[in-house]
């Protein structure tokens, strides 16, 4: 499994998408210099590296990790800058309620602007060197962006758009620069959501995924034969019940992800009071690890 | 089987239920539903997007987005009581207010088949939002809809959906639009430098594009100048439904982390536009832990017990996380507002009795306030 150079990391909500796509990036900035983009808007990346990437620590891992935020206000307004160049103007106008209008009358077009701005990100990675991990929106939201591009297309037969979303179509099918990679976790809603966007991604966009990270795995702790002998304890039999199951779950959701022909890592469950800048430094520990199991970076 | 006493949804015609995606919203919408239903009450229960299962559980088909009578049978209801399930379908929910709203058939025609409208009345966020809104104050109107509870779509922001028609109104009716080329009758002001700005903005994207949207923006706010008042109307409707004394809004969330941070984000833009919350529902709540001498006071062999202290251990840990994140949310939980929570179900609910049991189990056993 090669790594393109940019990894757009989706997931149902409550997978763990943004501590997956930080612990991530953290990982390949081992290797290269990364950058962490935040799509999300929520900034949750940014809360939970913030402790982590103090400069101390950084220095003892020797992170070279840059983390921004990609909005689509900050993309139209760049968009907006260029187009109105008089700054007085353009202020103003970005200040007014107008503003908000002019992309409601122009659909798609601040999902289009983000994805140019990815392929453009991607581009200065290939350029120079680097990997950018984009903490992307849960999977609903993210197929939607992912299919402007072509539903621009569709809309420009021809011109500098058609052009330009021709160009963003063939960023998102190409391996080496985009994949996507989905955050699962061993419940049965959210394996049947990533099989069901897997094969959106394939079928109508032509995109295939990189990869799925399999997020909170455990070990089952009872065999089939312990848990029989603990009925009597009530409450402990119930607990070590789910741990099992857990644990076959996720044994089940890793043989239907790799029949669909997607390749699985796994992450284990962190049994942690907090969820701090420590356990994201432990998952990319297992991540790096993972990632060089799979050959798709150097050890 | 009884249903629970109930959230004093007795007063309430309408339950709004709003909260961040993945926290089991709609599960939480149809168990509301049904246990009020079951108490003998006409019930509505609108839902947007639902899984598989839960469909079948209501007996919805994914392609019908028509209204469907759900079956109680077996399930105790007392007489009278009804619950009907719809899926809302966003684009053809916009399509028949077009029709109804449409001073003629040729108006009609012109903005269904109009380039910008086709891509409205699917890509633009906020939609999906307006037409659940729109959809709601026509179910509102049935006089034989006692109580409807309303699943809202995903949302990134709380006001999303709240303020569909507000935004929705301000789009139709704003200065962008309008000096792109409706009639005077809709225009507000006069022109100014940011007007200008505007159709600069619009015009360079439309060059730089070669997409000519400009003359289709203009045919789809023309063809609407008949039609503002109409929506004007329902969308003056619809604020008032939902600041209504008999609506409840309930937000949704589940005691992780990441959501905790969300919900309070969405109880400040709730609280910022001035709406009162009813109540906060954690979905999914870890059940307490079991004490650990049970463990030790177990005719079992030693290695098995060290194993269930591990395990209660690492179940422990989760739970104190879950705690921590639960009181920082008691915290921001506003004065009057109260906040319950149904406990994991440890299963992703199949039928109407799973349903029932977490209605019940929200309504009932955990009030947390």
């Amino acid at each position: 499994m090669a790594l393109p150079r940019l990894i757009f990391v989706t997931g149902k909500g409550g997978t763990g998408k943004s501590t997956v796509a930080a612990a991530l990036a953290m990982a390949l900035s081992r290797q290269r210099p990364t950058t962490l983009g935040d799509l999300d808007g929520r900034q949750p990346v940014a809360r939970l590296l913030g402790a982590t990437m103090n400069e101390a620590r950084a220095a003892r891992t020797g992170h070279a990790l840059e983390v921004i935020a990609i909005t689509p206000r900050g993309e139209l307004e760049a968009f907006i800058h260029r187009i109105v160049p008089l700054r007085a103007v353009s202020r103003r106008m970005l200040r007014s309620r107008t503003f908000g209008y002019v992309t409601a009358a122009l659909p798609g077009l601040e999902a289009f602007l983000m994805l140019e701005r990815l392929r453009l990100l991607a581009g200065k990675a290939a350029l120079e060197d680097r990997f950018a991990v984009i903490d992307a929106p849960a999977t609903g939201h993210a197929l939607e962006l992912l299919a402007v591009a072509k539903g621009i297309r569709n809309l420009a037969p021809a011109g500098t758009l058609n052009r330009l979303s021709s160009a963003v179509e063939e960023f998102l099918i190409d391996r080496n620069r985009f994949g996507v990679m989905l955050t699962v976790t061993p419940e049965e809603l959210a394996l049947r959501e990533t099989l069901e966007a897997a094969a959106a991604l394939r079928d109508r966009l032509g995109i295939e995924c990189v990869g799925a990270i399999l997020n909170g795995v455990a070990p089952a702790l009872f065999t089939p034969a312990e848990i029989v002998k603990l009925r009597p304890l009530k409450a402990h039999a119930r607990l070590a019940e789910r741990r099992r199951g857990l644990s076959k779950f996720a044994d089940h959701a890793r043989r239907e992800l790799e029949h669909a022909g997607i390749a699985v890592m796994e992450l284990p469950m962190l049994y942690e009071t907090a969820l701090g800048a420590d356990e994201v430094e432990t998952l990319s520990r297992r991540l790096e690890a993972e990632l060089i199991e799979a050959e798709s970076i150097d050890r | 089987m009884k249903p629970a006493p109930t959230l004093e949804l007795g007063e309430h015609r309408l339950v709004i239920c709003l909260g961040p995606g993945g926290v089991g919203k709609t599960t939480l919408s149809a168990a509301l539903a049904l246990n009020a239903a079951i108490g003998g009450r006409t019930v509505d229960v609108m839902t947007v997007d639902p899984a598989p299962r839960l469909l079948d559980a209501l007996g919805l088909s994914a392609g019908h987005s028509t209204i469907q009578t759900v079956p109680l049978a077996g399930l105790g209801a007392h007489r009278g009581a009804r619950l009907r399930a719809l899926k809302l379908d966003p684009k053809l929910t916009f399509d028949l207010l077009i029709e109804r709203h449409a001073p003629s058939a040729a108006a009609r025609d012109a903005i269904l088949s109009n380039r910008i409208y086709r891509n409205l009345s699917t890509a633009l966020a906020g939609v999906a939002d307006y037409m659940a809104m729109e959809k709601l104050i026509e179910l509102h109107r049935d006089a034989s809809s006692g109580l409807i509870v309303l699943d809202t779509p995903p949302a990134r922001e709380a006001i999303d959906f709240l303020d569909a028609p507000r935004r929705m109104l301000e789009l139709l009716g704003s200065r962008a639009i309008t000096l792109l080329g409706a009639s005077r009758s809709v225009m507000r002001g006069r022109f100014s430098m940011l007007d200008i700005a505007a159709r600069a903005v619009l015009s360079a994207f439309d060059r730089l594009t070669g997409l000519n949207l400009l003359k289709d923006v203009q045919a789809f706010v023309r063809s609407f100048d008949g039609m503002y008042a109409g929506f004007a109307d329902r969308a003056a409707q619809a604020q008032a439904l939902v600041r209504d004394e008999k609506t409840l809004v309930v937000l949704v969330t589940t005691a992780e982390t990441e959501r905790v941070d969300q919900a309070c984000e969405f109880i400040d833009a709730l609280t910022g536009m001035g709406l009162t919350l009813g109540a906060v529902a954690v979905n999914r709540m870890m059940a307490p832990m079991p004490a650990a001498s049970t463990i030790a006071n177990a005719d079992l062999p030693a290695a098995l017990k060290r194993k269930l202290k591990r395990n209660l251990d690492d179940f422990a840990a989760l739970k104190r996380r879950e705690t921590a994140a639960l009181d920082r949310l008691r915290e921001r939980v506003p004065a009057g507002t109260r906040l319950i929570a149904a406990p994991d179900l440890g299963r992703e609910p199949r039928t109407l009795v799973d349903l029932v049991e977490i209605a019940r189990n929200l309504l009932a056993h955990q009030a947390l306030d």
